[in-house]
């Protein structure tokens, strides 16, 4: 048991260290805004992808098409998927009583940016 | 009965790990990141399951096969929870991997993530702690009770973790559960709550570093039998200083009016202190526990005694004549670590079924060879061991290849750590 506990802990430690090294030296393709085109995009048609498969949100003026990533979010559905199609803003800034999402969700949120929600009018 | 004792913990910790694993079954979801939410959680259950295995009830451990078997399950499946719940960041940063390298890092990293994965992190770390104090068998018990504690905290902020992701649903059952065993453990035995209320009658040195202390009952006794033993915390008395911790002692003696006596070797800073105990200290019991003498059949029998092992046969030989041809082969030191062999001698003088080879063996291990009875003379015979690890090793090393099969091998640990 000893044994056992001394080398999980020590390749944890390890595959820690080449997530980091991977993130520092490898190459990607993530990280970045996506190109989409400044594309300008009603509350009406905003409204008309509220579905998990097909879920638009906008958050801070910026409108994003989350359907793909929908299911990798942590928390069970019924508290995300109520937002889709919505203005979503405060639920993103006060998620788990109050507090806002990481800078690292900020940034993964950029990667899902398709355009900049119109203003007021429909 | 013996088929349900012997299942009872295996469905235990199947339930316990299916239980959440099917609640949260992805769908949908790529291969690593299903199997990083599978893993979460199936070490959540394990981790569950060890902390009900960590409980010291009487009845809980006679339901579940004793509370022997009970710990070598709590370590196994504490160590098995580990090792999935080290797999769950990584797998879940796996699912970006190799194409997205910087977001497999943000999905495991601390410093870009919020509370509910700095929980998560600090969870891992206090199980990480606790784990590796559990190997440390050189620190003192009272700095290892506490440092072991860390494993406590560490599986309810792991189960906080969940809470703070939004996922309340199966957690707040199981924290509750998880809150109820370790409040349980820290209140109602830890500190004597659930135990019973004992006064030291008497302490009685009956070899070099080892004295015999009678226990009267202030209360209902305890329900006990030759074989088994029970954990004792001594608190302070007139000028005796107080331990205040359980330790397992086996009984060496039982009254018909629930008096009974434990034999205490100094092994340790509390036992070593227990030497100068005195009449009036009061006691907590927990127990009995201990199936080692329990259900003995008819065969004739070889038990085995070294030092301070020698007092569940003891507390038999006490109980009245025996109705099985057995020999006792007493090993001790010296003849001042001979506790109690008077006694002993003068039992198996007057009871034709007992016949006693008591032999001192110096510091040096005990030449078994000659000392054991050939293989043709094991045959049919129940052998019962009792003494340090090394020597049970030993001896139920010699006595496979003379042929004892492990059923007729019956032995206990008493390692709580």
């Amino acid at each position: 048991m000893r044994r056992l506990y001394l080398s999980a802990t020590l390749i944890f430690w390890l595959l820690v260290s080449a997530f980091w090294a991977g993130s520092v030296w490898l190459p990607r393709r993530d990280g970045g805004v996506a190109d989409a085109p400044e594309r300008v995009i009603s509350t009406a048609e905003l409204a008309r992808h509220a579905l998990a498969e097909d879920c638009w949100m906008a958050i801070r003026g910026q409108v994003h098409d989350l359907g793909a990533y929908l299911p990798e979010h942590p928390s069970r559905p019924d508290v995300v998927l109520p937002w889709c199609g919505k203005e979503a803003t405060e639920a993103y800034e006060t998620k788990t009583r109050g507090r806002r999402h990481s800078a690292a969700a900020d940034a993964m949120l950029a990667s899902y940016r398709i355009g900049i929600l119109a203003a007021d009018k429909p | 009965m013996f088929l349900f004792r012997r299942l009872s913990i295996p469905l235990i910790v199947l339930a316990a790990t299916a239980g959440p694993v099917y609640w949260a079954f992805p769908e949908g979801l790529s291969a690593a990141r299903s199997v990083g939410i599978v893993l979460g959680w199936a070490g959540c259950g394990l981790l569950l399951a060890s902390l009900l295995l960590m409980l010291r009830e009487t009845g809980l451990a006679c339901r579940l096969g004793g509370l022997e078997r009970m710990y070598r399950w709590h370590h196994h499946v504490g160590m098995a929870a580990y090792v999935l719940l080290l797999t769950h960041p990584l797998a879940l940063a796996a699912d970006a991997w190799p194409g997205a390298t910087l977001l497999a890092w943000q999905t495991l990293s601390p410093f870009s993530q919020g509370p509910p994965v700095w929980l998560g992190w600090l969870s891992l770390l206090l199980l990480m702690l606790g784990l590796a104090t559990t190997f440390a068998t050189r620190i003192p018990y009272r700095s290892w009770r506490w440092l072991h504690l860390s494993l406590g905290i560490g599986v309810l902020l792991g189960l906080w973790h969940l809470l703070q992701l939004g996922i309340e649903e199966p957690v707040l059952p199981i924290l509750a559960l998880a809150a109820l065993f370790l409040g349980w453990r820290l209140i109602g035995e830890d500190s004597g709550l659930a135990a019973r209320p004992y006064l030291v009658q008497s302490a009685t040195p009956v070899a070099d570093e080892m004295v015999e202390i009678t226990l009267k009952p202030l209360a209902e006794p305890i329900a006990v039998k030759a074989g088994q033993f029970v954990l004792v915390a001594f608190f302070a008395g007139p000028t005796f200083r107080g331990c205040g911790e359980f330790h397992p002692f086996t009984v060496s003696a039982i009254g018909l009016d629930g008096h009974i006596r434990i034999g205490v070797k100094a092994l340790g800073d509390c036992t070593r202190r227990l030497q100068g105990i005195e009449p009036g200290v009061p006691a907590r019991v927990h127990g009995a526990f201990g199936t080692f003498l329990a259900e003995r059949p008819a065969a004739a029998q070889l038990w085995l005694a070294g030092g301070i092992g020698i007092t569940p046969f003891l507390a038999l030989l006490r109980a009245g004549p025996l109705s099985q041809p057995t020999t006792l082969v007493y090993l001790h030191r010296s003849p001042a670590d001979a506790a109690f062999l008077e006694e002993i001698r003068v039992l198996a003088d007057g009871d034709p079924q007992l016949s006693l080879q008591a032999l001192a063996t110096g510091s040096a291990p005990a030449d078994l060879d000659s000392l054991l009875p050939a293989a043709p003379a094991l045959a049919g015979i129940e052998c019962y061991l009792c003494g340090p690890p090394a020597m049970i090793a030993a001896v139920r090393q010699s006595l496979r290849k003379r042929g004892v099969t492990p059923r007729h091998i019956h032995f206990e640990n008493f390692g709580f750590r």
